[in-house]
């Protein structure tokens, strides 16, 4: 059961790396709005991340067990995006579009490079 | 007609990651129910693959909200 733990506890330490960033660059640098834009994408993507987290780890649970479960939650993390960027297009004032964009796929790179460099460690 | 082309675009995207999701989950379930005791690696690579394959129609999703 470790290797599974390891990489979410390893994900979500750079994950919240990367959002202290995001909060020191959107306080203290003069292109908040982007870094709002960043920081709104990344609370997103990782909400989306945890999801995914707990959901595998429930469908991992219950094959283990034979029973059945449901579903993975595709359909919360799509919905999830989609409120990430509409309050985008509410607030255009406050959050650069194209920032919640990337910071929407910030989870992905996390993921990836986590699997990249902890493949052969593990 | 944006309203068409993002129902479109979301539309295909969802049904391209269901189909991926679906052979991904199946062949994790199938090798978790044979073997119990790789639960965690066979977790840890679907988590991957599913990470992977649930990029595509966020963006989908958020490119058609954009262009609507």
């Amino acid at each position: 059961m470790q290797q599974y733990e390891y990489m979410i506890t390893r994900q979500r330490k750079w994950m919240f790396y990367l959002l202290a960033l995001l909060v020191l660059g959107s306080a203290f640098t003069p292109y908040p709005r982007i870094f709002l834009g960043l920081l709104l994408g990344t609370v997103i993507g990782f909400y989306n991340l945890w999801l995914m987290q707990r959901k595998i780890q429930q469908l991992g649970k219950a094959a283990a067990e034979q029973r059945s479960t449901k579903g993975i939650g595709t359909f919360s993390r799509l919905a999830a995006a989609a409120a990430a960027v509409l309050i985008a297009l509410q607030f255009e004032e406050y959050f650069h579009l194209i920032g919640v964009l990337i910071g929407l796929m910030t989870v992905y790179v996390v993921i990836m490079i986590d699997f990249a460099i902890f493949r052969v460690k593990d | 007609m944006g309203a068409l082309a993002a129902a479109i675009a979301v539309g295909l995207a969802a049904l391209g990651a269901g189909i991926g999701n679906g052979l991904i989950v199946s062949r994790t379930v199938e090798g978790i129910a044979r073997q119990p005791e790789l639960r965690s690696a066979l977790q840890t690579t679907m988590f991957i693959g599913v990470g992977l394959v649930e990029a595509m129609p966020i963006i989908a999703v958020v490119i058609a909200l954009i262009v609507m």
